[in-house]
């Protein structure tokens, strides 16, 4: 059987900090069933440790309305450097995550078990710690560095029973004139798949 | 965070008592035997002590015309200047911390910068503002490299810089006017007086400068302008032919006017205000000669630093921000020499520190108390080998008592083909900082406590619903005992003297650091979801390289001076993760991950693998004129976030990360004129190297020019 592999391509430069940074535009992606959805997105969130999580939903590539945070509309969310899954404290849904080592291409296929759970607002799934997170951030530093550490990356079992490799590419910002930024620009890349195998 | 004064300061290099002393002596001989003391903390000859120490001399500071102590070092073998990271990446707002030292590839904080034998303290994020210390006076910079513990205690991880100032030997006056651009003028006056028994020597300097804007696009100066006033005296009396006493003090004022924006809100405001640095100390030894074999010197030392920094919004004259430090020390010290020959004498000695800090950054005045004592013996055997054995051991209120030992030997294989090698160990203490730290950042809301403030700050921060009350906090009451950091350090190396003109010296090194102190984060947040900030003992590190020098003097009037160092400096952790196979990189083009592999590691962020220096001096009798050229070639470097690369390793792995290279060249010539006159003219970055990001202490190219006077009688 064929697997139907979408690219989806999206502006934004990689590059942090220079400045130019545009939010992605993207086709609406119309996965048929059985098909594997691989899309590169980025998403724009607020500068702000008190802000509203941004939701996102992998199966539509989009981010979804916060007035939606209490559906299964949506599979992650993101405020700052902390990333929530909509389970338990943080959603209604069942989604759980890995936080996996190694190399995100080759990695074959998503575990049956191991999924961690929101099981409250300050315990989350995804460890958000300066020193022991998914990320490198210097907030002393008036640049404010910020980038997803190499080797690791997100397996998520969605609320609604698929299966996701999900990497964060960079994290920059929007031109800022202050000493502290306004807007966050995450780009991640995901595969998705559509038919419920655990294969990437 | 207010302005702190990179751009240092400082003195006119005077034409002092010593040129005339120096044409006689300049030969060979003395290049190899100078009279030293940081080695031993007594007077021996360079050729008797088993370590690789370096003089600078005063003539060489004369000659450059130099105004900047660390102008002067940067052009020395394997020093460079390492601006803090967290300075270099401001960009226009004013730098907090300045430039400092670094020496066989370790940061300032770890270089003990002494005055006359005596610390000088009010570092800021381990960097000490070398402006402070004025350059017109000095006698002679003394460097050993490798660690100074033994003798000197905490800091002394990568060496010593001991800056000794003149000893008043003969009636004098000094006067100087410098005038550079930037509209920076200096003027000295410098004199001494003999009488009999007491000969009294004084010190007069005041420097300003206009600062300058490499920057045009971003509000306010690069260098803020500044006023320096610095004064000293030294007063010895000698009471008899074995008893002597000495009085000295030192005093230095920085004004700074400091004028930028801040954003209190996304709309930006004009602050305006001071910096305000002072340091003072005042000094007090009584030496006694016993007999040919046993002296002793008692002696007291108190110094105190303040910084006090204010800025106004320009708007309403409103009060914006007010930060205050006060840093104070006593030391009484006693050591006692016991031995005839200087090449073989027992020292002993010991002291009470009695420091204490006072800061808007701290919870409230803290003290520190700590004791010292330490011994060193040299031996002599058969003229042919030197040795040094020695340790200290330093008992301080806030982290384990440390000892410190030190063994160095010397080989004369031929008389003029010396082996040297040596082992020490040395430690820094964790700085106030890292101790007391009290710190919530208004406008992202993050906190950073001190080890020793950790329990207290979380209980106020639960008192005050910034954390929210189920957090179980009481782990982390009793206080995280920080240890000091830890060095082995080893030197190796020879020095031979090929002919009568021309030396050559070869220093290996290696320094293992451990326990290195470094933010962590507490498991849990503030109830603004920020981050909770402490400090622990946590990395290893190594730097090991190779330092050469060769010297040549072609004839009394022309000689050359050639250096260059070979570094490497890795941490031990990251090398540990390439090992196990679990150190990433992520190309930010292609985002292809790939394992980091051993060679693809380039070590520490900010050290040169490659640094050389060239010396070149003439004097030209005929025409009373001298010409003096340094260079100093600093090669590539890592800095993490060039340009916004990241590889999310974290880590110094990829050439896009490499600053480029750069050569600095100075030239001073300078001619005497009348009987008591002379002038210097100098150019200094002749290059043009600039580097406003990365290199905001560099302006561009610089004139200056100065007029010396010298009265002698």
């Amino acid at each position: 059987m064929k697997t139907k592999t979408m690219k989806l391509s999206v502006l934004g430069l990689a590059a942090l900090m220079t400045g130019i940074i545009s939010c992605g535009k993207k086709d609406n992606p119309t996965p048929t069933p059985q098909a594997s959805l691989s899309v590169t997105d980025s998403i724009q969130v607020p500068f702000s440790s008190t802000a509203p999580y941004t939701l996102y939903s992998f199966k539509d590539s989009s981010v979804v309305p916060n007035s939606d945070s209490a559906s299964l509309k949506w599979d992650f969310g993101i405020r700052f450097v902390n990333i929530i899954v909509n389970s338990h404290a943080s959603g209604p849904g069942n989604a759980g995550v890995i936080t996996q080592t190694g190399t995100y291409d080759t990695f074959p296929s998503a575990p049956e078990t191991g999924y961690a759970y929101d099981t409250t607002s300050t315990k989350t799934a995804i460890d958000a710690g300066y020193t022991t997170g998914w990320y490198t951030y210097d907030p002393t530093n008036p640049n404010h560095p910020f980038f997803p550490n190499a080797g690791e990356f997100f397996v998520f079992k969605t609320a609604d029973n698929h299966y996701v490799k999900m990497e964060i590419l960079s994290v920059g910002y929007l031109p800022f004139t202050g000493q502290v930024p306004v807007t966050l620009i995450y780009k991640f890349r995901y595969t998705y798949q559509a038919d419920g195998s655990r294969n990437f | 965070m207010l302005k702190k004064l990179r751009y240092i300061v400082l003195v006119l290099v005077i034409f002092d008592h010593s040129a005339s002393a120096q044409m006689k002596t300049d030969s060979l001989a003395r290049v190899l035997d100078e009279v030293v003391v940081t080695a031993t903390r007594t007077e021996n000859k360079v050729s008797n002590i088993p370590l690789p120490i370096q003089v600078i001399s005063a003539k060489n500071i004369r000659f450059s015309g130099s105004q900047k102590l660390i102008d002067i070092l940067q052009m020395q073998t394997g020093l460079v200047i390492a601006n803090n990271p967290l300075g270099t990446a401001l960009q226009g707002y004013p730098n907090p911390f300045g430039d400092g030292i670094q020496m066989q590839g370790l940061d300032p904080a770890y270089t003990l910068i002494l005055v006359n034998g005596e610390p000088l303290i009010g570092r800021n994020a381990g960097i000490l503002n070398l402006g402070r210390i004025a350059v017109g006076n000095i006698k002679q910079i003394e460097i050993i490299r490798g660690p100074a513990t033994c003798l000197y205690g905490s800091d002394a991880l990568a060496g010593v810089i001991n800056i000794i100032t003149e000893n008043p030997v003969k009636n004098s006056l000094n006067l100087q006017t410098h005038y550079a651009t930037n509209n920076t003028l200096g003027l000295t006056v410098a004199g001494t007086i003999i009488e009999k028994k007491t000969a009294l020597e004084l010190f007069l300097n005041r420097y300003s400068s206009d600062g300058y804007d490499l920057d045009k696009n971003i509000y306010g100066k690069t260098i803020d302008p500044f006023i320096d006033y610095s004064a000293s005296a030294k007063l010895t009396y000698n009471i008899s032919d074995k008893n002597k006493l000495t009085l000295s003090g030192r005093y230095f004022s920085e004004k700074q006017f400091n004028n930028y924006l801040i954003y209190p809100q996304s709309e930006p405001e004009i602050v305006k205000g001071t910096t305000s640095e002072t340091d003072g100390s005042l000094f007090a030894r009584f030496d006694h000669k016993v007999n040919t074999a046993f002296n002793y010197t008692a002696s007291v030392y108190t110094t105190s630093y303040s910084n006090n920094a204010a800025v106004y919004l320009k708007k309403n004259d409103s009060l914006y921000e007010k930060i205050q430090l006060t840093d104070f020390l006593l030391r009484p010290e006693i050591q006692v020499n016991v031995g005839k020959d200087p090449a073989a004498l027992f020292v002993a000695g010991a002291g009470y520190n009695f420091e204490t800090v006072n800061s808007t950054r701290y919870s409230s005045y803290k003290e520190l108390n700590a004791w010292y004592a330490f011994v060193q013996k040299q031996i002599q055997l058969k003229g042919k080998t030197n040795i040094i054995m020695g340790a200290r051991f330093d008992k301080n209120s806030l982290y384990p008592a440390q000892l410190s030992p030190k063994l160095a030997v010397a080989y004369k294989i031929k008389s003029n083909f010396i082996l040297k090698g040596s082992i020490g160990a040395g430690f820094k203490a964790p700085d106030f900082r890292q101790q007391f730290l009290n710190f919530s950042n208004s406008l992202i809301g993050y906190t950073i406590l001190g080890a020793h403030e950790l329990g207290h700050g979380l209980q106020m921060l639960q008192k005050t619903g910034q954390i929210n009350p189920d957090i179980n906090i009481n782990p982390y009451l009793h206080p995280y005992e920080l240890s000091p950091e830890k060095s082995i350090g080893i030197n190796a190396g020879f020095d031979y003297t090929i002919n009568s003109h021309a030396v050559f010296k070869v220093n290996f090194f290696r320094n293992d650091i451990s326990n290195l102190i470094e933010t962590y984060n507490l498991p849990f947040n503030k109830t603004n979801n920020q981050s909770i900030f402490s400090y622990m003992n946590l990395d290893k590190v190594f730097t090991e390289g190779i330092e050469a020098n060769f010297s040549y003097n072609f004839n009394h009037n022309f000689s050359l001076f050639g250096g260059y160092q070979y570094l490497i400096a890795k941490d031990k952790k990251v090398l540990q993760q390439i090992k196990d196979g679990k150190m990433y990189k992520r190309d930010p083009d292609t985002y292809v991950t790939s394992l980091v592999t051993k060679s693809e590691y380039k070590g520490l962020y900010n050290r040169s693998r490659n640094t050389a220096n060239l010396r070149f001096q003439y004097n030209n009798l005929m025409y009373k004129a001298n010409a003096f050229i340094t260079a100093k070639y600093r090669g590539s470097y890592g800095f993490s976030g060039l340009n916004g690369f990241q590889n999310g390793s974290g880590v110094y792995t990829d050439d896009r990360e490499s600053v480029k290279g750069f050569v600095l060249l100075n030239a001073t010539i300078s001619k005497q004129i009348a009987t008591h006159w002379e002038v210097q003219g100098g150019v200094e970055n002749i290059l043009n190297y600039k580097n406003p990001l990365l290199m905001p202490n560099i302006y561009g190219r610089t004139y200056f020019i100065n007029v010396n006077f010298k009265l002698e009688k």
